[in-house]
């Protein structure tokens, strides 16, 4: 309980830090909602009435402890481009950056490990070495420059997919996910050529160790031994990355939306940024902070689950 | 076994995120006949969608599908009576009363009234956010209703004009949320909006006029120019409104490519105050010696409008084509005017250009190899367009520069107004006595041809002191897909998208 307690008040404080720190940036960077809003129609008593309405004249303290308050209740105020409540933006776009990373993430889990414990168990063998230097390729190439080359391969030259053909998951699910398979892979790319490559060293580590040997002795067979005592260890250390990859997962979806077209969170936060608008980059950055933090807390009793021995006291 | 109870609680993270997404599903398929378009648009409809506060060029141009005035432009550039049924200006130009169209529904089905008129024009006027809400209505000074389908508007000063502005919506007095739930009467009525993906229109079947062709239209945000052509191509979009001479190159058989105008005057503007340009004849020499055929062939394959005044084509009756030959390339005629203005052996100014309009930096490039050819060096300044804004326009501190200027309204005063030497949008200090005289000359006609004869004569004598070195009106590509037709160009930034229909196979 004790335990809890403390996670929650860490959870509440690296909240409040990250708020606090967007806030501090909008006062430092040049440009203003009001102006931004106006544009060519601007006058200096439109922009002041303006800023007056929005209540941007006042000290940036007492805008940040309103703006604290409000959130708290659960009002996370409106856009000031679009006028509508920015809980709405967001629970409008969540699901589609959320199913974007939650289908790499299936993509990681399905290909990265069973290609690193074959990879393991024939280690030296010529399977090895080919995934071995695939691995290295993949590894290099960065998400958009994958995402490019994957709208090349299979939507212009073999017709698998439509190139900025995004389906809204409200008109049609299935075409919706199978829009977002592709975006997917390509981030999903370099993170299976990292895990696999984690995930052999890992195994091919354990399997010195001496309790193989004692496995082995007591006449379990290669498979009994892989699978119910090395793989349980050595998975310890690509749950961690996993966790990693899944947070740098969410918040790097950004630039892969942006390459397929895709209408998700990360398209929203840029262009609030550019439009100065404060609500919306605040409650997004917000959300991204709070799914990091749980993310990073779910896999600390994920390592509980896989050993036992581990306390997260 | 502890990785698989692992497995399993990953697999119902994995279930509930789906699940949370699924049930956020909403039915918004239309049936199978209803007639459709996607239209892809470069940024989104990221403003208000109250007509009367959007600023966004982007924004208008949508807006005019859903939102009437009491009249309103048709593609010829004339003014037209939309939800009045006729109108009349008094002698002077100071009163203009309108008779109501009846019958004519808003989008919600309420029929439109004179308080709904009323209301409107009193909103553009109102000055309670520190300045009028539609700059222009800062004339108005008052709007009478006389009876229930008559409608009078009275200005401060007399402006024989002012029916140009008379496009301003008319929305309901009832509808509490104008920013986020557009009420007009247009012909299309707005359905759903989502950031930075979509925006949805559907038919208005109570049209009071010429009802739309096509059920539904999406218009989809392709933030990417990159992905233009793919999107086009690849099916996901029909139409595409200015797609650059390269993209059009790159499209399939399936797309029309129509050609446009952009409806701006593009000219290499002098500093009429700075020296050398304070001589009409170095002004002149320069005329010579750009050759606006040739830029246009270089930067766009020959496509453009050549101009020789500030006056585009689409403006009609205000138009002299005859004004593109005063000027026709002559190297030693330029060179005998530099002589005559004591430059024998040419000079140097800068080149002021912003830095994020391609084709204006193409041309600034051509232009300053022409000069070139005459002893003149022109050293081209890039400069980001805020800085152009403060420093060139408003601060009118530069050489010359070369940019497009465009249209706000469809009158001539729209273009012509800067030139008068008191014009606060006179950035370039052109100061001609005759210009003064004839502007105000056609301000005051009352008769339109004698009007537009004196708008003439300002546009000559524009040309004939050089006030500018007058290059072309740029070339607009739309790529629309061969199942659809009916786009028409506007002499205004407007997408009419219901005059575009789906052609029978």
């Amino acid at each position: 309980m004790k335990y809890f307690a403390k996670k929650l008040a860490g959870f509440i404080a690296t909240l409040l830090a990250v708020s606090f720190l967007v806030f501090l940036a909008f006062a430092v960077i040049p440009g203003d909602p009001a102006t931004a809003m106006l544009g060519t129609q601007a006058t200096p008593e439109r922009v002041e009435a303006l800023r007056e309405e929005m209540g941007l004249s006042d000290p940036l303290a007492v805008r940040y402890v309103r703006w604290a308050a409000d959130f708290v209740r659960g009002d996370f105020g409106t856009s000031y481009s679009y006028h509508i409540p920015v809980t709405q933006m967001i629970g409008d776009k969540l699901p589609v950056t959320l199913t974007l990373t939650v289908l790499s993430f299936l993509l990681i889990v399905c290909i990265s490990l069973p290609l690193g414990i074959t990879c393991a168990r024939r280690c030296g063998g010529m399977l090895d070495h080919v995934i071995v230097v695939a691995n290295q390729i993949v590894m290099a190439v960065p998400g958009f420059f994958s995402g490019i080359l994957l709208t090349l391969v299979f939507g212009l030259i073999l017709h698998w997919f439509t190139p900025g053909g995004y389906v809204s998951y409200r008109t049609d699910w299935w075409r919706f996910l199978g829009y977002l398979f592709f975006p997917s892979l390509a981030i999903a790319l370099p993170k299976i050529a990292m895990t696999t490559k984690l995930l052999r060293t890992s195994v091919l580590a354990e399997t010195k160790l001496d309790y193989v040997r004692t496995a082995y002795s007591r006449g379990n067979g290669t498979k009994a031994v892989l699978y119910r005592h090395v793989l349980k260890n050595a998975l310890i250390p690509v749950m961690t990355f996993l966790g990693m990859a899944l947070t740098d997962m969410v918040a790097g979806s950004i630039i892969v939306e942006q390459v397929f077209n895709i209408p998700g969170l990360g398209r929203i936060l840029l262009t609030s940024i550019s439009n100065r608008d404060y609500p919306v980059v605040q409650a997004i950055i917000v959300c991204i902070a709070f799914l990091v933090i749980s993310i990073n807390f779910l896999v600390d009793l994920l390592y509980k689950l896989v050993d036992p021995r581990i306390t997260i006291e | 076994m502890k990785a698989k109870a692992a497995k399993r609680v990953l697999l119902a993270l994995v279930c509930t995120a789906l699940t949370i997404a699924l049930g956020a599903c909403a039915g918004d398929k239309a049936s199978e006949n209803t007639s459709r378009i996607t239209i892809g648009i470069p940024q989104d409809i990221e403003d208000s969608l109250d007509p009367h506060k959007a600023v966004a060029a982007g924004t208008k141009e949508i807006l005019f599908n859903l939102f009437e005035g009491l009249v309103k432009p048709d593609s010829d550039g004339n003014l037209v009576d939309a939800l009045a049924q006729s109108h009349t200006m008094s002698e002077d130009g100071k009163v203009y009363t309108f008779s109501l169209r009846s019958g004519v529904k808003f989008h919600d089905g309420s029929l439109v009234t004179a308080e709904d008129v009323k209301y409107s024009l009193d909103r553009c006027a109102d000055t309670s956010s520190g300045a009028s809400l539609v700059p222009a209505f800062s004339a108005v000074e008052s709007v009478d209703i006389l009876d229930e389908s008559t409608v009078q508007v009275t200005l401060k000063e007399p402006d024989k004009d002012f029916l140009a502005y008379m496009d301003a919506a008319i929305i309901p007095a009832a509808n509490k949320t104008p920013e986020t739930n557009p009420i007009g009467t247009g012909p299309y009525r707005f359905v759903s909006r989502s950031p930075q993906e979509n925006f949805i229109l559907e038919k208005f079947d109570d049209y009071w006029g010429t009802p739309a062709h096509i059920d539904r239209v999406e218009l989809k945000i392709i933030a990417n120019a990159d992905s233009i052509v793919t999107s086009l191509n690849g099916g996901s979009i029909d139409m595409f409104a200015r797609v650059s001479q390269a993209m059009t190159e790159q499209l399939s058989d399936d797309f029309e490519v129509l050609e446009g105008t952009m409806n701006l005057v593009q000219a290499m503007y002098l500093n009429n105050q700075v020296e050398p340009f304070d001589d009409v004849r170095v002004r002149q020499a320069l005329c010579y010696a750009v050759d606006p055929k040739e830029i246009m062939d270089i930067i766009s394959d020959g496509k453009g409008t050549q101009l020789g005044s500030s006056m585009f084509p689409a403006f009609g009756k205000y138009y002299l084509e005859e004004l593109n030959d005063l000027y026709p390339t002559d190297y030693d005629k330029a060179k005998e005017l530099l002589t005559q203005a004591g430059y024998p052996d040419g000079f140097s100014f800068t080149l002021t250009v912003p830095s994020n309009y391609q084709q204006h930096i193409d041309t600034a490039q051509v232009i300053a190899e022409q000069l070139k050819r005459i002893g003149v060096d022109a050293k081209i300044q890039l400069v980001e367009w805020e800085s152009w804004v403060s420093d060139v326009y408003a601060g009118r501190n530069f050489e010359a520069t070369v940019v497009g200027l465009d249209a706000s309204s469809l009158t001539a005063p729209a273009l012509l107004d800067r030139f008068h030497s008191a014009a606060g949008k006179n950035f370039i200090n052109f100061s001609s006595e005759a210009y003064d005289e004839a502007y105000a000359n056609a301000q005051a006609a009352a008769d339109d041809a004698e009007k537009t004869e004196y708008y003439k004569e300002c546009e000559r004598i524009l040309a004939q002191e050089a006030a500018n070195v007058y290059i072309q009106d740029l070339p607009c590509f739309v790529a629309l897909n061969k199942k659809y037709a009916g786009y028409e160009f506007y002499p205004l930034y407007v997408q009419d998208l219901a005059k575009l229909y789906l052609v029978e196979e």
